[in-house]
Protein backbone atom coordinates (compact mmCIF):
# COMPACT_ATOMS: atom_id res chain seq x y z
CA UNK A 1 0.00 0.00 0.00
CA UNK A 2 1.06 3.80 -0.42
CA UNK A 3 3.03 4.31 2.57
CA UNK A 4 4.89 7.26 0.98
CA UNK A 5 2.44 9.31 -0.10
CA UNK A 6 2.26 12.51 2.37
CA UNK A 7 -1.56 12.87 1.28
CA UNK A 8 -2.72 10.19 3.26
CA UNK A 9 -2.09 9.55 7.20
CA UNK A 10 -1.68 6.59 9.16
CA UNK A 11 -5.26 5.68 9.65
CA UNK A 12 -6.21 5.95 6.15
CA UNK A 13 -2.87 3.65 5.09
CA UNK A 14 -3.92 0.89 7.91
CA UNK A 15 -7.42 1.01 6.78
CA UNK A 16 -6.76 1.02 3.56
CA UNK A 17 -4.66 -1.79 3.76
CA UNK A 18 -7.36 -3.88 5.69
CA UNK A 19 -10.63 -2.82 4.26
CA UNK A 20 -11.81 -3.68 7.73
CA UNK A 21 -15.60 -3.17 8.17
CA UNK A 22 -16.57 -4.29 4.76
CA UNK A 23 -19.31 -6.16 3.73
CA UNK A 24 -19.31 -9.24 1.81
CA UNK A 25 -21.31 -8.88 -1.53
CA UNK A 26 -25.06 -9.58 -1.21
CA UNK A 27 -24.78 -9.31 2.33
CA UNK A 28 -27.76 -9.99 3.98
CA UNK A 29 -30.57 -7.28 5.04
CA UNK A 30 -33.34 -8.72 6.58
CA UNK A 31 -34.98 -8.85 10.20
CA UNK A 32 -32.41 -6.92 12.57
CA UNK A 33 -30.50 -5.07 9.92
CA UNK A 34 -30.98 -1.72 8.78
CA UNK A 35 -29.84 -0.06 5.74
CA UNK A 36 -28.27 3.87 5.25
CA UNK A 37 -27.74 4.51 1.92
CA UNK A 38 -26.30 8.01 0.59
CA UNK A 39 -24.31 9.42 -2.32
CA UNK A 40 -24.19 8.58 -6.05
CA UNK A 41 -21.23 6.96 -7.81
CA UNK A 42 -21.40 9.62 -10.23
CA UNK A 43 -20.42 12.30 -8.09
CA UNK A 44 -17.50 10.59 -6.64
CA UNK A 45 -19.12 8.94 -3.80
CA UNK A 46 -21.62 6.68 -2.61
CA UNK A 47 -22.00 4.87 0.67
CA UNK A 48 -24.22 2.00 2.06
CA UNK A 49 -24.40 1.17 5.80
CA UNK A 50 -25.71 -2.16 6.89
CA UNK A 51 -26.25 -2.05 10.87
CA UNK A 52 -27.70 -5.03 12.74
CA UNK A 53 -29.45 -4.43 15.64
CA UNK A 54 -29.94 -5.52 19.07
CA UNK A 55 -31.19 -4.58 22.36
CA UNK A 56 -31.97 -1.35 20.66
CA UNK A 57 -28.72 -0.82 19.96
CA UNK A 58 -26.19 -1.32 17.20
CA UNK A 59 -24.69 -4.50 17.53
CA UNK A 60 -22.51 -4.36 14.41
CA UNK A 61 -21.84 -2.40 11.45
CA UNK A 62 -20.87 -3.10 7.96
CA UNK A 63 -19.98 -0.63 4.94
CA UNK A 64 -19.91 -0.82 1.25
CA UNK A 65 -18.28 2.41 -0.59
CA UNK A 66 -17.31 3.77 -3.81
CA UNK A 67 -15.05 6.42 -3.07
CA UNK A 68 -11.52 7.88 -2.73
CA UNK A 69 -9.42 6.25 0.16
CA UNK A 70 -10.06 9.23 2.70
CA UNK A 71 -13.64 8.03 2.40
CA UNK A 72 -13.32 4.07 2.24
CA UNK A 73 -11.36 4.48 5.83
CA UNK A 74 -13.95 6.61 7.35
CA UNK A 75 -16.62 4.35 6.30
CA UNK A 76 -14.27 1.33 7.67
CA UNK A 77 -13.53 3.35 10.71
CA UNK A 78 -17.46 4.67 11.43
CA UNK A 79 -18.46 0.69 11.30
CA UNK A 80 -16.42 0.51 14.58
CA UNK A 81 -17.85 3.73 16.03
CA UNK A 82 -21.53 3.41 15.58
CA UNK A 83 -20.90 0.01 17.16
CA UNK A 84 -23.33 0.30 20.42
CA UNK A 85 -25.00 3.71 19.35
CA UNK A 86 -28.87 4.00 19.93
CA UNK A 87 -31.01 5.74 17.32
CA UNK A 88 -30.68 9.10 18.94
CA UNK A 89 -26.67 8.72 18.36
CA UNK A 90 -27.04 8.17 14.68
CA UNK A 91 -29.31 11.16 14.18
CA UNK A 92 -26.89 13.66 15.97
CA UNK A 93 -23.97 11.82 14.71
CA UNK A 94 -21.68 14.72 12.80
CA UNK A 95 -18.91 13.96 10.42
CA UNK A 96 -16.32 16.41 11.88
CA UNK A 97 -15.35 13.58 14.20
CA UNK A 98 -14.47 11.15 11.36
CA UNK A 99 -12.71 13.76 9.84
CA UNK A 100 -10.31 14.12 12.90
CA UNK A 101 -10.32 10.28 13.26
CA UNK A 102 -9.04 9.79 9.52
CA UNK A 103 -6.95 13.04 9.32
CA UNK A 104 -9.12 13.87 6.15
CA UNK A 105 -7.72 17.08 4.42
CA UNK A 106 -10.42 19.84 3.86
CA UNK A 107 -10.48 19.08 0.38
CA UNK A 108 -12.46 15.33 1.28
CA UNK A 109 -15.20 17.30 3.50
CA UNK A 110 -17.61 17.28 1.19
CA UNK A 111 -17.12 13.47 0.88
CA UNK A 112 -17.63 13.01 4.90
CA UNK A 113 -21.31 14.61 4.20
CA UNK A 114 -21.84 11.69 2.27
CA UNK A 115 -21.17 9.39 4.97
CA UNK A 116 -22.91 11.47 7.60
CA UNK A 117 -26.00 11.75 5.20
CA UNK A 118 -25.74 7.90 5.18
CA UNK A 119 -25.92 7.41 8.50
CA UNK A 120 -28.91 9.85 9.16
CA UNK A 121 -30.38 7.72 6.17
CA UNK A 122 -29.77 4.58 8.65
CA UNK A 123 -31.26 6.44 11.43
CA UNK A 124 -34.71 6.53 9.66
CA UNK A 125 -34.97 3.24 8.67
CA UNK A 126 -34.66 2.08 12.61
CA UNK A 127 -37.65 0.16 13.28
CA UNK A 128 -40.47 1.36 15.83
CA UNK A 129 -40.89 4.43 17.24
CA UNK A 130 -40.10 7.51 14.65
CA UNK A 131 -39.56 9.14 18.25
CA UNK A 132 -35.70 9.23 19.41
CA UNK A 133 -35.34 6.74 22.01
CA UNK A 134 -33.01 8.95 24.69
CA UNK B 1 12.92 1.39 -0.72
CA UNK B 2 9.59 0.31 -3.06
CA UNK B 3 10.46 -1.66 -5.98
CA UNK B 4 8.48 0.33 -8.80
CA UNK B 5 7.51 -0.92 -12.24
CA UNK B 6 7.58 2.64 -14.13
CA UNK B 7 4.79 2.97 -17.12
CA UNK B 8 4.79 6.87 -17.15
CA UNK B 9 7.39 6.83 -19.87
CA UNK B 10 5.02 9.82 -21.13
CA UNK B 11 5.24 11.83 -18.42
CA UNK B 12 9.10 11.65 -18.88
CA UNK B 13 11.71 8.78 -19.18
CA UNK B 14 14.91 7.28 -17.88
CA UNK B 15 17.98 8.76 -19.73
CA UNK B 16 19.79 6.76 -21.79
CA UNK B 17 23.44 5.63 -20.37
CA UNK B 18 25.06 6.67 -23.69
CA UNK B 19 23.30 10.13 -23.44
CA UNK B 20 24.71 10.53 -20.01
CA UNK B 21 27.90 9.70 -21.42
CA UNK B 22 27.89 13.04 -23.99
CA UNK B 23 26.47 14.86 -21.36
CA UNK B 24 29.07 14.00 -19.13
CA UNK B 25 32.02 15.17 -21.72
CA UNK B 26 30.70 18.38 -22.04
CA UNK B 27 30.78 19.07 -18.01
CA UNK B 28 33.97 18.18 -15.98
CA UNK B 29 37.16 19.48 -16.08
CA UNK B 30 38.87 18.40 -19.21
CA UNK B 31 35.65 18.13 -20.72
CA UNK B 32 33.71 20.70 -23.39
CA UNK B 33 32.64 23.04 -20.79
CA UNK B 34 33.32 25.99 -22.31
CA UNK B 35 30.95 28.78 -23.28
CA UNK B 36 30.10 28.01 -27.13
CA UNK B 37 29.80 31.25 -27.82
CA UNK B 38 33.24 31.84 -27.09
CA UNK B 39 34.75 31.14 -30.51
CA UNK B 40 37.78 32.63 -30.07
CA UNK B 41 39.40 29.98 -28.14
CA UNK B 42 39.82 26.13 -28.51
CA UNK B 43 37.59 25.04 -25.85
CA UNK B 44 35.03 27.31 -27.01
CA UNK B 45 34.86 25.88 -30.36
CA UNK B 46 35.25 22.21 -29.41
CA UNK B 47 32.14 23.61 -27.22
CA UNK B 48 30.36 25.13 -30.34
CA UNK B 49 31.33 21.81 -32.48
CA UNK B 50 28.95 19.74 -29.88
CA UNK B 51 26.51 22.13 -30.31
CA UNK B 52 26.14 22.07 -33.78
CA UNK B 53 27.12 18.21 -33.89
CA UNK B 54 23.67 18.01 -31.64
CA UNK B 55 21.95 20.58 -34.23
CA UNK B 56 22.56 18.26 -37.01
CA UNK B 57 21.15 15.19 -35.18
CA UNK B 58 17.88 16.57 -33.77
CA UNK B 59 17.85 17.94 -37.40
CA UNK B 60 18.07 14.98 -39.39
CA UNK B 61 15.76 12.59 -36.62
CA UNK B 62 12.72 14.80 -38.07
CA UNK B 63 14.49 15.42 -41.91
CA UNK B 64 15.16 19.53 -40.93
CA UNK B 65 17.72 21.21 -42.04
CA UNK B 66 20.25 22.29 -39.05
CA UNK B 67 19.51 25.67 -40.12
CA UNK B 68 16.30 25.89 -38.89
CA UNK B 69 16.76 23.87 -35.48
CA UNK B 70 16.63 26.29 -32.11
CA UNK B 71 17.23 24.98 -29.14
CA UNK B 72 14.78 25.91 -26.27
CA UNK B 73 14.30 24.76 -22.67
CA UNK B 74 11.70 22.10 -23.72
CA UNK B 75 8.75 21.76 -26.43
CA UNK B 76 6.80 24.04 -24.00
CA UNK B 77 8.84 27.04 -24.98
CA UNK B 78 9.04 25.96 -28.39
CA UNK B 79 5.20 25.68 -28.68
CA UNK B 80 5.04 29.29 -27.19
CA UNK B 81 8.05 30.64 -29.17
CA UNK B 82 6.18 29.35 -32.53
CA UNK B 83 3.03 30.13 -31.57
CA UNK B 84 3.32 33.58 -30.24
CA UNK B 85 6.36 34.35 -32.68
CA UNK B 86 4.43 33.99 -35.97
CA UNK B 87 1.03 34.87 -35.07
CA UNK B 88 2.67 38.69 -33.80
CA UNK B 89 4.77 38.28 -36.60
CA UNK B 90 2.51 37.67 -39.53
CA UNK B 91 -0.36 39.52 -37.54
CA UNK B 92 -1.48 41.59 -40.56
CA UNK B 93 -1.67 38.00 -42.56
CA UNK B 94 -4.57 37.18 -40.80
CA UNK B 95 -5.94 36.93 -37.19
CA UNK B 96 -7.57 32.91 -37.47
CA UNK B 97 -5.93 30.35 -36.02
CA UNK B 98 -7.13 26.17 -35.68
CA UNK B 99 -6.15 23.76 -33.36
CA UNK B 100 -7.76 21.74 -31.41
CA UNK B 101 -9.25 20.78 -27.62
CA UNK B 102 -6.54 18.26 -26.94
CA UNK B 103 -3.72 20.13 -27.69
CA UNK B 104 -1.14 20.31 -24.52
CA UNK B 105 -1.58 23.32 -22.45
CA UNK B 106 1.78 24.48 -24.18
CA UNK B 107 -0.46 25.04 -26.81
CA UNK B 108 -3.91 26.19 -25.50
CA UNK B 109 -2.47 28.71 -23.20
CA UNK B 110 -0.64 30.42 -25.87
CA UNK B 111 -3.41 30.52 -27.71
CA UNK B 112 -5.38 31.66 -25.08
CA UNK B 113 -3.18 34.55 -24.78
CA UNK B 114 -3.52 35.33 -28.42
CA UNK B 115 -6.88 35.56 -28.27
CA UNK B 116 -6.37 38.11 -25.55
CA UNK B 117 -4.18 40.29 -28.29
CA UNK B 118 -6.79 39.97 -30.96
CA UNK B 119 -6.43 36.57 -32.43
CA UNK B 120 -9.88 34.59 -32.96
CA UNK B 121 -8.99 30.58 -32.57
CA UNK B 122 -11.03 27.69 -33.53
CA UNK B 123 -10.61 24.39 -31.13
CA UNK B 124 -11.96 21.66 -33.28
CA UNK B 125 -13.00 18.79 -31.10
CA UNK B 126 -12.02 15.79 -32.13
CA UNK B 127 -14.24 12.49 -32.57
CA UNK B 128 -14.94 10.01 -29.98
CA UNK B 129 -11.54 8.55 -31.16
CA UNK B 130 -9.63 11.72 -30.77
CA UNK B 131 -9.23 11.90 -34.11
CA UNK B 132 -9.23 15.30 -35.70
CA UNK B 133 -9.70 14.74 -39.68
CA UNK B 134 -8.18 16.60 -41.86
CA UNK B 135 -11.28 17.58 -43.39
CA UNK B 136 -12.51 18.97 -40.39
CA UNK B 137 -9.35 21.28 -40.61
CA UNK B 138 -10.12 22.45 -44.19
CA UNK B 139 -13.67 23.23 -43.26
CA UNK B 140 -12.66 25.50 -40.64
CA UNK B 141 -9.86 27.31 -42.38
CA UNK B 142 -10.87 30.99 -43.45
CA UNK B 143 -9.45 33.74 -45.88
CA UNK B 144 -8.06 35.23 -42.92
CA UNK B 145 -6.54 31.95 -41.51
CA UNK B 146 -3.03 32.23 -40.30
CA UNK B 147 -1.62 29.32 -38.96
CA UNK B 148 -2.69 25.77 -37.49
CA UNK B 149 -1.59 23.67 -34.85
CA UNK B 150 -2.11 20.37 -34.30
CA UNK B 151 -0.23 17.38 -32.34
CA UNK B 152 1.35 14.93 -33.26
CA UNK B 153 0.14 12.36 -30.94
CA UNK B 154 -1.50 13.23 -27.82
CA UNK B 155 0.02 12.64 -24.69
CA UNK B 156 -2.90 11.15 -22.77
CA UNK B 157 -4.40 9.17 -25.34
CA UNK B 158 -1.76 7.97 -27.64
CA UNK B 159 -3.45 8.96 -30.29
CA UNK B 160 -1.37 10.01 -33.39
CA UNK B 161 -3.33 12.70 -36.01
CA UNK B 162 -2.43 12.76 -40.21
CA UNK B 163 -0.14 15.18 -39.60
CA UNK B 164 0.75 15.08 -43.14
CA UNK B 165 -2.28 15.53 -44.93
CA UNK B 166 -3.27 18.58 -42.46
CA UNK B 167 0.30 19.97 -43.88
CA UNK B 168 -0.33 19.51 -47.61
CA UNK B 169 -3.78 21.33 -46.67
CA UNK B 170 -2.12 24.01 -45.06
CA UNK B 171 0.60 24.35 -47.74
CA UNK B 172 -1.99 24.39 -50.85
CA UNK B 173 -3.63 27.52 -48.51
CA UNK B 174 -0.47 29.15 -47.40
CA UNK B 175 -1.57 28.41 -43.82
CA UNK B 176 1.47 28.19 -41.33
CA UNK B 177 1.01 24.33 -39.71
CA UNK B 178 2.54 24.32 -36.09
CA UNK B 179 2.79 20.66 -34.47
CA UNK B 180 4.07 19.52 -31.19
CA UNK B 181 5.97 16.51 -31.84
CA UNK B 182 6.93 16.22 -27.97
CA UNK B 183 5.42 12.61 -27.81
CA UNK B 184 5.74 11.17 -31.73
CA UNK B 185 9.53 12.66 -32.75
CA UNK B 186 11.64 9.74 -32.47
CA UNK B 187 9.42 7.26 -31.73
CA UNK B 188 7.44 7.75 -35.65
CA UNK B 189 8.52 8.74 -38.43
CA UNK B 190 8.23 12.42 -39.04
CA UNK B 191 9.62 14.73 -41.62
CA UNK B 192 9.39 18.45 -42.12
CA UNK B 193 9.72 18.32 -45.44
CA UNK B 194 7.33 15.67 -46.64
CA UNK B 195 4.97 16.83 -43.76
CA UNK B 196 5.01 20.63 -44.85
CA UNK B 197 5.39 20.89 -40.86
CA UNK B 198 6.72 24.85 -40.96
CA UNK B 199 7.03 24.97 -37.12
CA UNK B 200 7.82 21.74 -35.42
CA UNK B 201 8.18 21.40 -31.28
CA UNK B 202 10.30 19.16 -30.09
CA UNK B 203 11.65 18.15 -26.19
CA UNK B 204 14.20 15.62 -25.09
CA UNK B 205 13.25 13.86 -22.10
CA UNK B 206 10.50 11.92 -23.81
CA UNK B 207 12.95 10.44 -25.51
CA UNK B 208 15.63 9.22 -22.89
CA UNK B 209 17.38 12.32 -23.30
CA UNK B 210 17.50 14.77 -20.16
CA UNK B 211 14.66 17.12 -19.23
CA UNK B 212 15.41 20.94 -20.18
CA UNK B 213 16.28 20.20 -23.41
CA UNK B 214 14.09 21.09 -26.14
CA UNK B 215 14.05 22.64 -29.37
CA UNK B 216 12.10 24.73 -32.41
CA UNK B 217 12.48 23.05 -35.97
CA UNK B 218 10.66 23.29 -39.26
CA UNK B 219 11.10 23.38 -43.10
CA UNK B 220 11.43 26.60 -43.67
CA UNK B 221 11.96 29.80 -41.20
CA UNK B 222 8.71 31.93 -41.06
CA UNK B 223 10.31 34.89 -39.76
CA UNK B 224 9.68 34.41 -36.28
CA UNK B 225 8.38 37.89 -33.96
CA UNK B 226 11.64 39.38 -33.32
CA UNK B 227 10.13 41.27 -30.81
CA UNK B 228 13.25 40.40 -27.83
CA UNK B 229 10.98 38.63 -25.43
CA UNK B 230 14.38 37.77 -23.65
CA UNK B 231 16.91 40.22 -23.95
CA UNK B 232 20.78 39.63 -23.96
CA UNK B 233 23.60 38.08 -26.23
CA UNK B 234 21.33 37.32 -29.17
CA UNK B 235 22.07 33.54 -29.15
CA UNK B 236 19.81 31.08 -31.51
CA UNK B 237 19.41 33.77 -33.78
CA UNK B 238 18.81 35.98 -31.94
CA UNK B 239 15.28 34.02 -30.47
CA UNK B 240 16.57 33.06 -27.43
CA UNK B 241 19.27 34.44 -25.67
CA UNK B 242 21.22 33.06 -22.95
CA UNK B 243 24.28 30.89 -22.55
CA UNK B 244 23.59 27.22 -24.46
CA UNK B 245 23.58 24.27 -21.81
CA UNK B 246 26.09 22.24 -24.20
CA UNK B 247 25.71 19.22 -21.78
CA UNK B 248 21.90 19.15 -22.14
CA UNK B 249 22.23 20.23 -26.12
CA UNK B 250 24.37 17.46 -26.70
CA UNK B 251 22.38 14.88 -24.39
CA UNK B 252 19.28 16.13 -26.74
CA UNK B 253 21.40 15.80 -30.04
CA UNK B 254 23.07 11.30 -29.00
CA UNK B 255 19.02 11.11 -27.40
CA UNK B 256 17.70 11.75 -31.36
CA UNK B 257 20.53 10.15 -33.12
CA UNK B 258 19.71 6.78 -30.79
CA UNK B 259 16.16 7.10 -31.05
CA UNK B 260 16.24 7.64 -34.76
CA UNK B 261 18.78 4.78 -35.36
CA UNK B 262 16.86 1.99 -33.75
CA UNK B 263 13.50 3.88 -34.11
CA UNK B 264 11.53 0.82 -36.17
CA UNK B 265 13.23 -1.98 -34.17
CA UNK B 266 12.16 -0.48 -30.60
CA UNK B 267 8.77 0.69 -32.09
CA UNK B 268 7.94 -2.25 -32.78
CA UNK B 269 9.27 -4.38 -29.73
CA UNK B 270 7.24 -1.11 -27.83
CA UNK B 271 3.94 -1.62 -29.87
CA UNK B 272 4.25 -5.52 -28.85
CA UNK B 273 4.90 -4.96 -25.25
CA UNK B 274 1.44 -2.25 -25.43
CA UNK B 275 -0.60 -4.89 -26.87
CA UNK B 276 0.01 -7.47 -24.61
CA UNK B 277 -0.75 -4.70 -21.48
CA UNK B 278 -3.95 -4.40 -23.69
CA UNK B 279 -4.86 -8.17 -23.86
CA UNK B 280 -4.19 -8.58 -20.47
CA UNK B 281 -6.18 -5.74 -19.17
CA UNK B 282 -9.03 -6.36 -21.74
CA UNK B 283 -10.43 -8.93 -19.94
CA UNK B 284 -11.59 -7.30 -17.25
CA UNK B 285 -14.81 -6.45 -17.18
CA UNK B 286 -15.76 -3.13 -17.46
CA UNK B 287 -12.28 -1.76 -18.70
CA UNK B 288 -12.57 0.14 -22.11
CA UNK B 289 -9.55 1.60 -24.55
CA UNK B 290 -9.42 5.48 -25.17
CA UNK B 291 -8.33 6.83 -28.35
CA UNK B 292 -8.35 5.00 -31.97
CA UNK B 293 -8.00 1.20 -31.54
CA UNK B 294 -5.13 1.07 -34.43
CA UNK B 295 -4.18 5.06 -35.03
CA UNK B 296 -1.71 4.63 -32.07
CA UNK B 297 1.90 5.27 -31.10
CA UNK B 298 3.89 2.16 -29.75
CA UNK B 299 3.89 3.67 -26.20
CA UNK B 300 0.83 5.13 -24.54
CA UNK B 301 -1.97 2.72 -23.54
CA UNK B 302 -5.06 4.73 -22.05
CA UNK B 303 -7.91 2.63 -20.08
CA UNK B 304 -10.77 3.43 -18.18
CA UNK B 305 -11.74 1.41 -15.32
CA UNK B 306 -15.60 1.63 -14.79
CA UNK B 307 -16.84 0.86 -11.39
CA UNK B 308 -14.03 1.93 -9.46
CA UNK B 309 -12.85 5.18 -8.03
CA UNK B 310 -9.86 6.62 -9.70
CA UNK B 311 -7.97 7.61 -6.24
CA UNK B 312 -8.23 4.97 -4.78
CA UNK B 313 -7.19 2.87 -7.88
CA UNK B 314 -4.48 4.80 -7.95
CA UNK B 315 -3.52 4.22 -4.27
CA UNK B 316 -3.67 1.07 -4.27
CA UNK B 317 -1.35 0.84 -7.37
CA UNK B 318 1.24 1.75 -5.37
CA UNK B 319 4.13 -0.34 -7.05
CA UNK B 320 3.27 1.31 -10.31
CA UNK B 321 4.38 4.44 -11.55
CA UNK B 322 1.59 5.10 -13.44
CA UNK B 323 -0.83 8.08 -14.29
CA UNK B 324 -4.28 9.12 -13.90
CA UNK B 325 -3.72 11.60 -16.95
CA UNK B 326 -1.52 14.11 -18.16
CA UNK B 327 1.34 14.54 -15.68
CA UNK B 328 0.94 18.29 -16.62
CA UNK B 329 -2.84 18.18 -15.33
CA UNK B 330 -3.13 16.19 -12.30
CA UNK B 331 -1.94 18.48 -9.44
CA UNK B 332 -5.11 20.18 -10.90
CA UNK B 333 -7.11 17.51 -9.52
CA UNK B 334 -9.55 18.31 -12.55
CA UNK B 335 -10.80 15.92 -14.68
CA UNK B 336 -8.92 15.25 -17.89
CA UNK B 337 -9.86 17.42 -20.42
CA UNK B 338 -8.46 15.23 -23.54
CA UNK B 339 -11.17 12.86 -21.88
CA UNK B 340 -13.77 15.07 -21.70
CA UNK B 341 -13.30 15.70 -24.72
CA UNK B 342 -13.72 12.94 -26.16
CA UNK B 343 -17.44 12.42 -24.44
CA UNK B 344 -16.10 10.73 -20.91
CA UNK B 345 -18.01 11.54 -17.70
CA UNK B 346 -16.00 13.72 -14.87
CA UNK B 347 -16.25 10.05 -13.16
CA UNK B 348 -14.97 7.89 -16.08
CA UNK B 349 -12.41 10.32 -16.69
CA UNK B 350 -11.20 9.73 -13.17
CA UNK B 351 -11.14 6.63 -13.36
CA UNK B 352 -9.03 6.75 -16.31
CA UNK B 353 -4.79 4.91 -16.32
CA UNK B 354 -2.51 6.24 -18.38
CA UNK B 355 0.26 3.34 -18.79
CA UNK B 356 2.99 4.58 -20.68
CA UNK B 357 5.82 2.31 -21.98
CA UNK B 358 9.53 2.89 -23.09
CA UNK B 359 12.90 1.84 -24.08
CA UNK B 360 13.53 0.15 -20.67
CA UNK B 361 9.79 -1.26 -20.28
CA UNK B 362 9.97 -5.28 -19.89
CA UNK B 363 7.49 -8.06 -20.62
CA UNK B 364 7.84 -8.50 -16.53
CA UNK B 365 6.99 -5.05 -16.05
CA UNK B 366 3.84 -5.52 -18.71
CA UNK B 367 2.87 -8.57 -16.50
CA UNK B 368 2.99 -7.04 -13.44
CA UNK B 369 0.59 -4.17 -13.79
CA UNK B 370 -1.99 -6.39 -15.16
CA UNK B 371 -1.56 -8.34 -11.92
CA UNK B 372 -1.84 -5.28 -9.80
CA UNK B 373 -4.54 -3.95 -11.77
CA UNK B 374 -6.59 -6.90 -11.97
CA UNK B 375 -6.33 -7.08 -8.21
CA UNK B 376 -6.84 -3.60 -7.49
CA UNK B 377 -9.68 -3.49 -9.64
CA UNK B 378 -11.26 -6.15 -7.90
CA UNK B 379 -10.42 -5.51 -4.21
CA UNK B 380 -12.14 -2.07 -4.53
CA UNK B 381 -15.07 -3.01 -6.98
CA UNK B 382 -15.73 -5.93 -3.87
CA UNK B 383 -16.36 -3.15 -1.02
CA UNK B 384 -18.06 -1.34 -3.74
CA UNK B 385 -22.22 -0.70 -3.55
CA UNK B 386 -23.91 -2.59 -6.22
CA UNK B 387 -25.46 -0.71 -8.66
CA UNK B 388 -28.82 0.61 -8.59
CA UNK B 389 -31.30 -0.69 -11.00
Amino acid sequence: MNDADPRYGGEVRRRMASLAGAAPAHAATGPGVITGRAGDREQGAEVVLLLRLAQGRVAEARYRAFGCPHLLAAASWLTERLVGCVRADLERWDWREAAGAVEVPPAKFGRLLTLQDAVRDAAGNWPGDAASTV
Amino acid sequence: MTEFVYLDNAATTAVDPRVVEAMLECLGPGGDYANPSAVGHDPGRRARARVEQARAEVAAAVGADPSQVIFTSGATEADNLALLGAARFYRERGRHIVTSRTEHPAVLDACRQLEREGFEVTYLKPGTDGIVEPAQIEAALRADTLLVSLMHVNNEIGVVQDVGAVGRLCRARGVLFHVDAAQGAGKLPLDVERDCIDLLALTAHTVHGPKGGGALGGRREPRLGRARRRGGGGQERGLRSGTLATHQVAGMGAAYRIAAACMAEEGARIAALRDRLWRGLAVIPGVTLNGHPTRRAPGILSVTVDGVEGESLLYCLSRLAVASGSACATTSGEPSYVLRALGRSDRLAQSTLRLSLGRFSTVADVDTAVQEITAAVARLRAVAPERRP
